[in-house]
């Protein structure tokens, strides 16, 4: 078997708040291959949140390593951390994805300014990712004309318009009807299915997790169980 | 390089799209620049009213202890006693008629003086650019006008008009590179002592202007004439004009001096509308830059989009304040006189780029503190706050 895309080995963070030491991940150890679709699972508090923010390099681990794909991303400064951010992670979270004062188009196109490219190659890839998407009609709404299924859809057009390798989500149809999460879900799997791009989605809905090809749980910071989901 | 100008359109439209808030933070910006300009145009005439020139070679002689034209009352034969003092080049009797001693906006400031002394009277950089003193010469009631005070006064050759009780005809119109020429009308001055008469004037003026030969020995010439006068029933006061001005108008002068220190609060005031606009501006898109944090933007570049929203409220705000100012003088040309001297709100286009280039420059240091706290923000404590 080849090296797995993300390996975890005693990945640990603590937070002190005043005296009191929290420690929300602790000596995780977690493997993921290329082109897995990964559920977590976990009550609330259980560091869900805190490892994908690991994963996507926005926080850093008190110990261990985190190495995704070559990059040993534990060890890297702020400002290259930033930069691997840009080019190899999209994010899609729960609410609040858009900035409010851009419009759809703005939106998507954000990530794209930081790389030397030019105006109309920025604007084939917005189009491409919102054509990807399905909302090429709503590129000059601003966030609070678009429905709840549709921000979240500007929002994986965002986080897929620099083609990253890696996709994480928290809990992206948490705010959303059954209808439109439907929707969004088969959206993710034809992301990882069609262009093999690697997802970790935490959720708190068992029901999402038939999309995703391994279910793992999350309990105080460990991993309880790694079972495989027959899809 | 080019990713920090890329990032300036997006600044852009964040200003542009919360447009209440940033309209009343440039309305502020562009009031307090109108203010600032408008007090540096004030103070730019005084200088130039006030501050002598190294080839100045005017003196005023006045009535010592008079300092209104319509107490200063010299007689009209010391002409010749003041052109036979060595050094003197030319002398001019000059009767002085305002029509408001008070500080005021729109005074008319008749200047008498004899028919064949007009050229004398006038300083080199003068230049007629409508009619001419020949017609001037001609007529008893004619009059020479002040290209300011004519287009204060919309006032054109051929016209008759009426200031201080005196009606005249306006045969021409003069430009100078001198305050005070710019700003009288010059008639002549048999028709003004007998316009005076009821104040029983004949014979008298109110001032003589004195021209030197030599710049460098105007104070030695100016103390000759007061000595030959000292035991003379009317001693005379003798300064240099740009002195005489100063002291003519010492209360404008004073109120410019403190206008300074408005025009300084002025910029104190751009200063902090732009620090508080920003500080309300950063503490409602926390949010926005933790998202820009997710996709890859590091503090340093949120500083710098921070330090361009700073420096493009204080570039619009500035323009507008500035240029309005500018416009407003430009167009008005104002001119404040008192006791006769009048001093002009001069600005010129680089009061107005000076004042947009101060306002720029407050708007990137306010926003310097804010761009330096997030750009050492950690993107986690960006999320804490969401
Ligand atoms: N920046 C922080 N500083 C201090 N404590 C933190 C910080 N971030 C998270 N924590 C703590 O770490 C623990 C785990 O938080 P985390 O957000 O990972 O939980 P979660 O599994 O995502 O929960 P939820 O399902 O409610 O989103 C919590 O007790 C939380 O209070
Ligand atoms: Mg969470």
């Amino acid at each position: 078997m080849s090296t797995p895309f993300i390996q975890c080995r005693e990945l640990t963070r603590t937070y002190t708040r005043g005296t009191e030491r929290i420690t929300p991940l602790d000596k995780l150890d977690l493997d993921i291959d290329r082109g897995q679709f990964v559920a977590l699972m976990g009550p609330s508090g259980s560091g869900k949140t805190t490892l994908l923010n690991l994963l996507a390099g926005i926080d850093s681990p008190t110990e261990g390593e985190l190495l995704i794909g070559d990059t040993p991303v534990h060890s890297l400064s702020r400002g290259r951390l930033a930069a691997w951010r840009a080019d190899h992670v999209g994010y899609i979270f729960q609410l609040y994805n858009l900035v409010p004062v851009l419009n759809a188009y703005e939106n998507v196109e954000l990530p794209l300014l930081l790389q030397s490219i030019t105006r109309q190659e920025r604007h084939r890839r917005v189009s491409n990712a919102m054509e990807a998407v399905g909302i090429t009609d709503r590129h000059k709404h601003y966030p609070r004309q678009l429905s709840g299924g549709q921000e979240q859809r500007v929002a994986i057009a965002r986080a897929i318009v620099t083609e990253p390798d890696l996709l994480l989500c928290d809990e992206p149809t948490g705010d959303l009807d059954r209808e439109t999460a439907t929707s969004i879900m088969d959206l993710l799997q034809r992301l990882n299915r069609d262009e093999g791009r690697t997802i970790v989605m935490v959720t708190h809905d068992p029901a999402t997790t038939r999309w995703a090809d391994t279910l793992l749980h999350l309990e105080k910071g460990r991993l309880l169980e790694h079972e495989e989901v027959t899809t | 390089m080019s990713r920090l100008l890329r990032l300036i359109p997006v600044v852009f439209r964040t200003i542009r799209r919360s447009p209440i808030r940033s309209g009343l933070t440039i309305m502020g910006i562009a009031m307090a620049m109108y203010l600032f300009t408008g007090v540096e145009s004030m103070r730019n005439g005084v200088r130039d009213a006030t501050e002598a020139g190294a080839g100045d070679s005017m003196l005023v002689v006045y009535r010592e202890n008079r300092y209104c034209p319509f107490t200063s009352r010299l007689p009209e034969w010391y002409v010749d006693r003041i052109e036979r003092i060595e050094g003197v080049k030319a002398a001019v009797p000059m009767q002085i008629l305002v029509s408001n001693c008070r500080a005021s906006l729109d005074v008319v400031t008749f200047r008498g003086v004899p028919g064949d002394s007009l050229g004398a009277s006038l300083s080199p950089g003068t230049e007629i650019v409508a009619g001419s003193i020949n017609d001037w010469t001609k007529r008893g009631d004619a009059a020479i006008v002040g290209e300011s005070l004519a287009a204060r006064r919309g006032i054109r050759v051929g016209d008759r008009f009426n200031a201080a009780g005196v009606a005249v005809y306006v045969a021409g119109i003069l430009e100078s590179s001198e305050m005070q020429d710019r700003n009288s009308a010059w008639v002549h001055l048999p028709f003004l002592q007998e316009a005076l008469r009821r104040g029983g004037t004949g014979g008298f003026v109110t001032q003589f202007n004195v021209v030197v030969d030599d710049p460098a020995r105007m104070d030695e010439i100016a103390l000759s004439i007061d000595e030959a006068f000292a035991h003379d029933e009317r001693p005379t006061a003798t300064r240099p004009e740009k002195a005489f001005i100063g002291r003519a108008a010492r209360d404008i002068v004073g109120i410019a001096n403190f206008a300074g220190i408005l025009g300084w609060g002025a910029l104190v005031a751009v200063f902090a509308l732009i620090a508080n606009a920003i500080m309300l501006a950063m503490r409602d898109r926390i949010r926005d830059h933790a998202i820009m944090q997710t996709l890859g933007w590091t503090g340093p570049l949120i500083g710098w989009m921070v330090l361009v929203e700073g420096a493009m409220l204080g570039l619009f705000g500035g323009i507008l304040g500035a240029f309005g100012a500018w416009l407003t003088i430009q167009y008005g040309r104002f001119a404040m006189t008192m006791e006769g001297a009048s001093i002009e709100i001069s600005t010129s286009a680089w009061t107005a780029i000076i004042g947009t280039g101060l306002a720029l420059a407050l708007g990137i240091l306010a926003g310097v503190a804010p761009a330096l706290r997030l750009s050492r923000r950690s993107i986690a404590s960006s999320f804490g706050a969401v």
